[in-house]
């Protein structure tokens, strides 16, 4: 009876285990490390300097995340900076006309002449009709969670803190005793 | 009836995916009205008069009928992981990491739950053409070790979504379909063009192993791919071939 109980007992962990590596991480546990060990370091920006966004001269493709297209346009966005605006009417011969330099930005959508992007922790409604010259119509603050955990898991990580600014990347450190473990 | 519907619809879809005379505004670079067209990994998209934006956990809806000044309506719990959003025939496709929401937008102020398509813990971009949706499941480091595959499910019935073909990938990411013609990006390992003529019989005409590719949109006949190399575009039509047009490359 025992060795029939004992593989279900295995399973049951491994069960437990495989809820754990997928549901664990959602929220930041509090961890008891009592040494330096190598983790992740939240980098901060301030919350004025995210919320910078401005019309720049077309900028060379670095990272190219996702893509949207509207009439003759195509938007393509720099993972994290913002949105090459293309003049695609032609797609033999496509040509930048500029670069909507946007902290955070990894996603976009167009209604009419106004592009909706994500601003790190905010939502941001852009006029584009001229596209050499951007301006903000609104911004919708904290539409998104602050982001208070790494997207890798299994690392300790030094916890973020809302007052030092906007986390925009985590760099890898010794850390004396973090605190946060996801 | 409703499959009459379909019909029609369906014809439609291959009719604007096809026509050259329907080119009418590739010409201007004025936005002009309306909405326009995102890929199938993205977390944004629009329905008529509001907008639709997903974060890790929820849906949260924007009214934008007024384009200049959107405002919240506010947002709907889902489960975790939610990864991508595709709007399509007055109902949203939501790929999460559990599952294909699918809600229906009746009330487009507050999507409501139509049905969930269950399937192994993965990222899942889907898009949806006719009857039928195409998923990609992919494993990777935010996703666990889910599986890699696309799977293709009969929306027919919308309340009871039913997997009728699955078939094994390597890397797949955003995806695309424009008439028979379906655009699979593969990641590191190319992008995958299949004949789907028959959707429960897909037909894999060609893999191109040189173009990395992380989404895809087919429009009008033109092929806009974006990954690790760049934008890629290219011509495609019913001879089932690509024809590259363009390319922005990166630059460092």
């Amino acid at each position: 009876m025992k060795h029939l109980s004992y593989p279900s007992l295995v399973q049951q962990l491994t069960v437990s285990l495989l809820l754990l590596t997928a549901f664990g991480c959602e929220t930041n546990t509090e961890v008891d490390t009592a040494q330096q060990v190598q983790g992740l370091r939240p980098v901060y920006a301030s919350y004025e300097d995210v919320r910078t966004i401005e019309t720049l001269e077309p900028q060379p493709l670095k990272n190219p995340g996702k893509i949207y297209i509207k009439g003759g346009y195509l938007f393509i966005n720099e993972q994290g900076r913002g949105v090459h605006i293309i003049d695609n009417s032609n797609p033999a011969k496509p040509q930048k006309i500029s670069f909507v330099s946007v902290p955070g930005n990894i996603d976009m959508a167009v209604k009419d002449q106004v592009l909706y992007v994500d601003n790190s922790v905010d939502l941001v409604a852009l006029d584009i009709a001229d596209p050499r010259q951007v301006t903000v119509l609104k911004r919708i603050k904290d539409a998104y969670p602050y982001p208070s955990y790494p997207s890798q898991r299994g690392v300790p990580f030094e916890c973020a803190d809302p007052e030092k600014g906007v986390v925009v990347r985590w760099e890898t450190a010794r850390l004396t005793n973090p605190k946060c473990f996801r | 009836m409703k499959s009459y519907l379909y019909g029609i619809l369906i014809g439609l879809t291959a009719l604007t995916g096809c026509s050259e005379l329907a080119n009418k505004d590739s010409g201007t670079i004025n936005p002009g009205g309306g909405s326009g067209t995102g890929g199938s990994m993205a977390r944004f998209a629009i329905a008529g008069n509001h907008l639709y934006v997903v974060n890790q956990h929820s849906l949260q809806v924007y009214d934008i009928q007024q384009s200049d000044n959107p405002s919240s309506l506010g947002k709907t719990s889902l489960g975790f992981g939610v990864e991508t959003i595709f709007p399509y025939n007055n109902h949203l496709f939501i790929g999460t990491q559990t599952g294909m929401y699918i809600m229906n937008l009746n009330n487009p102020a507050k999507p409501q739950q139509t049905a969930l398509y269950r399937h192994i813990f993965s990222c899942d971009p889907v898009v949806a053409q006719g009857n039928y949706a195409y998923v990609t499941l992919r494993s990777g480091t935010s996703c666990n070790t889910g599986p890699n595959r696309l799977e293709v499910v009969d929306i027919s019935n919308l309340e009871y979504p039913v997997q009728v073909n699955s078939i094994p990938m390597i890397n797949p990411h955003g995806l695309g379909i424009d008439g028979n013609l379906l655009f699979v990006s593969e990641g590191d390992s190319g992008l995958k063009v299949f004949d789907a003529t028959d959707p429960v019989d897909l037909k894999l005409i060609k893999t191109f192993n040189d173009i990395r590719s992380y989404d895809v949109i087919p429009n009008r006949s033109v092929l806009i791919v974006t990954g690790k190399d760049g934008i890629f575009q290219y011509r495609y039509d019913s001879s089932q071939r690509l024809t590259l047009l363009s390319k922005l490359p990166i630059e460092n």
